[in-house]
């Protein structure tokens, strides 16, 4: 396959299993956890490194905030051989018992962005991997992280649709917005970020495999508190150490999937079937 | 409140936590069959219970009839009585050409092609299996050393499905021409009637909800004429429901034994 239009990729620049951040200034942090890596390609809001994680080939590719600048980074990336994406990125959280710094892992994600229902049907499951939750699940478990599996909220917003004015610039505000949150919590959705449902929709009609993790900054509930204003940079909890823990997640769970994938391969060409 | 639930005729202690739940009540006995002992517990309507134990853990199975407003009703009434875990086992027809007559579907998620889901949660929200039912059922299957497949399904409300020459006296819609082919091209594994609102529900309940299916047809088979006659072209015997039956009764023994 030819150079790729956005992501500045061809086929052999990057591994089977790709990690998908949303900032590029985080691609050189999660490179820097692994054994070896060199930065392959640069341009707008991808950045793609590529190396080995523990002896697995690993890549790890931005794809810029919300879901078109995604399903393009996807588009481009299964092209040039791709085939398992597990996006590490930061979220919200809906649920009381879920806290700021534990680990989300994404099993399915409620389809509040454009760009899936232009690829499949609103009505169509947005739904991770079998594999890639239950080797996230052991990834955490191993690196004994606080974790929760569950649905997260791919919006297409991050400023509006909050309970109260004050989120959106001006105080604009919209009464539909003011149960919408609650509604959710409801629904037991854990999460709330912008990018898993396209990335979930995409795998799945291509016959890929997807998953998610991400770290919790805050309850959106209770961020804006009473006054309803919300400001991120003040209100998010950063620990600084988030982005090296979701990093060591995301990898481990790659490294995991490798392993369990080498063990079927090896169940189905095994000596086993070969004498049945 | 009374503790008898309306419809399913069943009050708490009738039902064990795991609960297997076929369309056909006809099918409960046959299920049952299969356990170290079980008794009818309720029969009203298209609702049959049988409550037993199966190698040892407790267990009921309930027909859910035919569509996802029946199956609401019965998960309602269910989890009211103690139920916390379901597991559909039920028939589906195939859309993919590589999943066979007589092959299990897992499915790990659905399309929620159905109306009663819609009236829970807004469209957008998916119907996701919870993971330890996939897992525990992808392990039975292996076990049994039945053929599987782990997809999505195509939650329908409709039977006599939406394609030309398929609905009585030929009636038709210009927009059922490319349903199925587009459902095709979403990978999505196979088409049956009940699992999106199963799985929807139990999502939003914090309940643990997942289906398999014996692939009874393939969405495709028709006749020479195009027309789709179901009593010609499914079979669905005794054996491969047993089987079916089996990998749901194994199932639901290995998340007891897990958890």
């Amino acid at each position: 396959m030819s150079l790729q239009y956005h992501v500045q990729l061809r086929e052999g620049d990057v591994a089977p299993s790709v990690l998908l951040p949303g900032d590029p200034g985080r691609v050189p942090l999660v490179a820097s956890m692994w054994d070896e890596s060199r930065e392959v390609a640069s341009n707008r809001e991808y950045v793609t490194f590529t190396g080995t994680y523990r002896g697995v080939p690993i890549s790890c590719t931005s794809t810029g905030i919300g879901c078109p600048s995604t399903a393009i980074a996807m588009e481009e990336l299964a092209r040039v051989g791709a085939r398992t994406f597990v996006r590490i990125g930061t979220c919200g959280t809906f649920q009381d018992h879920v806290a700021n710094g534990d680990i989300a892992i994404f099993d399915s994600a409620a389809r509040y962005d454009g760009t899936s229902r232009l690829y499949a049907p609103i009505e169509f499951p947005a739904v991770a991997s079998h594999d890639v939750v239950d080797a996230a699940i052991a990834a955490g478990r191993e690196l004994g992280y606080a974790t929760h599996v569950g649905t997260t909220r791919s919006a297409d917003t991050f400023y509006a649709m909050h309970a109260r004015p004050g989120s959106s610039f001006n105080d604009y505000w919209q009464s539909g917005w003011r149960d919408h949150f609650e509604d959710l919590k409801r629904l037991n959705v854990v999460a709330a970020e912008m990018e898993a449902s396209v990335i979930f929709v995409l795998a799945r009609v291509w016959g890929l495999r997807a998953g998610g993790v991400a770290v919790v900054l805050d309850n959106v509930l209770k961020v804006s508190g009473e006054s309803g204003a919300f400001d991120p940079e003040d209100q998010f909890a950063h620990g600084g150490d988030e982005i090296e823990r979701l990093a060591r997640m995301g990898s481990e769970t790659v490294r995991i999937l490798a392993e369990r994938d080498a063990a079927e391969a090896e169940r189905a060409t095994g000596p086993d079937t070969a004498i049945t | 409140m009374s503790d008898l639930q309306y419809h399913v005729r069943l009050s708490p202690g009738d039902v064990a936590p795991t609960v297997l739940l076929p369309g056909d009540p006809g099918r409960v006995p046959v299920v049952a069959s299969l356990w170290d002992e079980a008794r009818e517990v309720a029969r009203n309507r298209e609702y049959v219970t049988y409550t037993g134990t199966y190698r040892g853990a407790p267990i009921s199975c309930t027909s859910t009839g035919i569509g996802a407003p029946s199956t609401a009703i019965a998960l309602e009434e269910l989890a009211r009585a103690g139920a916390t875990t379901f597991l559909r086992i039920g028939t589906c027809g195939a859309i993919q050409p590589h999943a066979r007559v007589g092959d299990i579907a897992i499915f790990d998620s659905a399309i929620r092609a159905d109306g009663a889901s819609a009236l829970y949660a807004p469209i957008e929200y998916p119907a996701v299996a919870h993971h330890d039912v996939v897992s525990a059922s992808t392990l039975a299957a292996r076990e049994i050393g039945l053929p599987h497949h782990v997809g999505t399904a195509f939650s329908t409300d409709l039977f006599y499905v939406p394609e030309p020459g398929a609905a009585f006296g030929g009636f038709e819609q210009s927009a059922w021409r490319e349903r199925y082919a587009d459902i095709g091209r979403t990978n999505a594994l196979a088409a049956e009637m009940e699992t999106s609102v199963l799985l929807v529900l139990c999502r939003i309940w914090g309940l643990r909800g997942g289906a398999v299916a014996l692939i009874s047809d393939a969405v495709a088979d028709k006749d020479a004429s195009g027309r789709f006659d179901p009593q010609a072209t499914f079979e669905v015997g005794q054996e491969p429901m047993l089987r079916l039956a089996r990998m749901g009764c194994e199932a639901a023994r290995i998340l007891r034994e897990r958890s």
